[in-house]
């Protein structure tokens, strides 16, 4: 039983949390919307998961890194961590893409108006 | 083909989503101020939103690409091969990137429509929430956490004798999230008789601010629903009915309309089983068989907790009649009821020895209450406030006997392995 993927993935979701926090872009600027995202999030995607379960597309593998524990069949514990993981690094991406937008236009009026008093 | 034809699927209603989403979102004044309002601000707004979205796929792509290979590499899934296209960017076959490409257009658009209507009240809902889970903490009373993560942990690690992931997760929600619902609902409802309560808001409790009560109630749901459905999922129809009585004692204690606190005896009878019911629920998830030892043994506890509530009331006689509140010691008045509770304290520990060995041992647990107590047997409503000095050693006296139940449990557990 290893543990290494599912520590990965939680050190992976710190890690968006902290630039939540550091660049305040999802749950540190609307917590509530950003709850109601992150869970219409992971419930979609891991609706997905179980109609290819169901269909049998998706199996889950044999990796010595994986805990082994299933949720339901070839559907093992780590799998909602992970959707958790990619919603939270969706929605870093989206917001911090957002933001460096915003900036650089702005940048670009304050050095005109520099130069203009110049 | 079967997994590009489900993927499809799948992202044709994320696509449908998103639009309405972003739609709805991009547009200032809501659904309703169409028209006039449609200017050059939604349509920059609009652009800005996709530009936003493809920049961030473009990260996913690459992280899928990579992380989606180094995971199939690990053998952490795989799929059936006569399911898929077999066109692979690295090992990753190319139906894989449907999931961030799903998320990616959907969510966003989700985003920006929740967070539209509260543009311009933004500022005021975000120092709304600052201090929530500090406020909250304290008011969970980290001092008393264990009360309850113990009789939890206890239980079930004697009747299992093994670590399992039910012990690791029932003894965190007991210790933490448990207590954040109780004493959070508890604070909430109780904002305008501990207003009037100087002993509120240090090591007993903090003084809720009104903005922070609906907060506060979403915060303690948020906490406990998902922690009470794992447990419920590891156990039976014991554990159901375990944890729903646990459940139902934390909401019904202090909540508007149930408010047992306020019902004379059943206040006693609620907070008891606050304490009570962990361990019922750790026994219950380990399968543990009902010998009447044990039902002893839950029993002396209970009263031990009901004895321990009805003293805690009687410091509490004169805030609560000018607040209105009724409580067991209200109502019977402070003398009977610190009688009452040296009482129960004694037939606890008269009852533990009539359990099995060593269980007679923890009849002395019950001395240290009685004679901590006793001083305040002929205690009248008006110096009933002065019982503060006893409860004060009491939170401490917990302690001690927790660490003597500790070493009687140790005891137990060479006896019998």
């Amino acid at each position: 039983m290893g543990v290494l993927y599912l520590v990965s993935l939680l050190l992976g979701i710190t890690c968006m949390l902290l630039l939540d926090h550091r660049f305040r872009l999802f749950f540190w600027r609307d917590a509530k919307a950003a709850a109601i995202v992150t869970a219409v999030g992971v419930l979609f995607l891991l609706g997905w998961d179980l109609a290819g379960i169901g269909l049998g597309i998706f199996l889950r593998g044999e990796g010595t890194i994986a805990t082994g524990l299933l949720l339901a069949p070839e559907l093992p514990i780590e799998e909602p961590v992970f959707l958790l993981f990619l919603v939270l690094c969706t929605m870093v991406l989206y917001t911090g893409a957002r933001r460096i937008m915003e900036r650089i236009p702005a940048k670009r009026r304050e050095n005109e108006r520099e130069r203009e008093n110049v | 083909m079967t997994y590009l034809w489900l993927a499809l699927a799948f992202i044709a209603a994320a696509v449908i989503a998103g639009v309405m989403f972003a739609r709805a979102g991009a547009r200032p004044g809501g659904a309703q101020r169409g028209g006039a309002q449609r200017g050059g601000a939604q349509i920059g707004e609009t652009a800005r939103h996709w530009k936003a979205v493809g920049l961030a796929f473009a990260a996913l792509a690459v992280l899928t690409a990579v992380f989606d290979s180094v995971m199939i590499g690990m053998e952490l899934f795989h799929y059936d091969a006569s399911h898929i296209l077999g066109l692979k960017i690295g090992l990753a076959p190319i139906e894989d990137f449907a999931y961030p490409l799903a998320g990616v257009v959907a969510l966003p658009g989700l985003w920006i429509w929740l967070t539209r209507k509260r543009n311009d009240a933004s500022p005021r809902a975000s120092r709304n929430f600052k201090g929530l889970v500090p406020q909250a903490l304290l008011a969970s009373r980290p001092v008393s956490w264990i009360n309850t993560a113990y009789p939890f942990a206890a239980a079930m690690l004697l009747t299992t004798r093994d670590i399992d992931w039910v012990l690791i997760v029932g003894t965190f929600y007991f210790l933490i999230p448990y207590n954040l619902a109780m004493y959070g609902i508890n604070d909430v409802f109780d904002y305008e008789s501990d207003l009037k309560n100087p002993r509120k808001g240090g090591i007993e409790g903090a003084l809720l601010q009104p903005h922070l009560h609906r907060p506060m109630l979403w915060l303690a749901a948020i906490t406990n629903v998902p922690f009470l459905l794992v447990l419920a999922f590891a156990g039976g129809p014991a554990a159901w009915i375990s944890l729903g009585v646990s459940a139902f004692a934390v909401v019904a204690y202090s909540v508007a309309g149930l408010r047992f606190k306020e019902r004379p005896v059943l206040d006693s009878l609620t907070s008891s089983t606050h304490f009570v019911s962990p361990a019922v629920v750790g026994l219950a998830l380990a399968g543990a068989d009902v010998t009447p030892g044990l039902l002893i043994l839950l029993a002396a506890f209970f009263l031990w907790g009901m004895a321990a509530h009805a003293f805690g009331a009687v410091q509490d006689i004169e805030p609560d009649r000018q607040a209105g509140i009724g409580s067991i010691a209200t109502v019977i008045g402070a003398r009977r009821t610190v009688r009452l509770a040296v009482g129960l304290w004694l037939v606890a520990g008269l009852a533990m020895l009539a359990t099995p060995w060593p269980g007679p041992l923890a009849a002395i647990i019950a001395v240290p209450y009685i004679i901590n107590c006793a001083p305040y047997w002929n205690v009248t409503d008006t110096t009933a406030a002065r019982t503060n000095v006893a409860w004060r050693r009491f939170i401490w006296l917990n302690y001690g006997s927790g660490f003597l139940v500790t070493l009687i449990f140790i005891l137990q557990w060479s006896l019998t392995s």
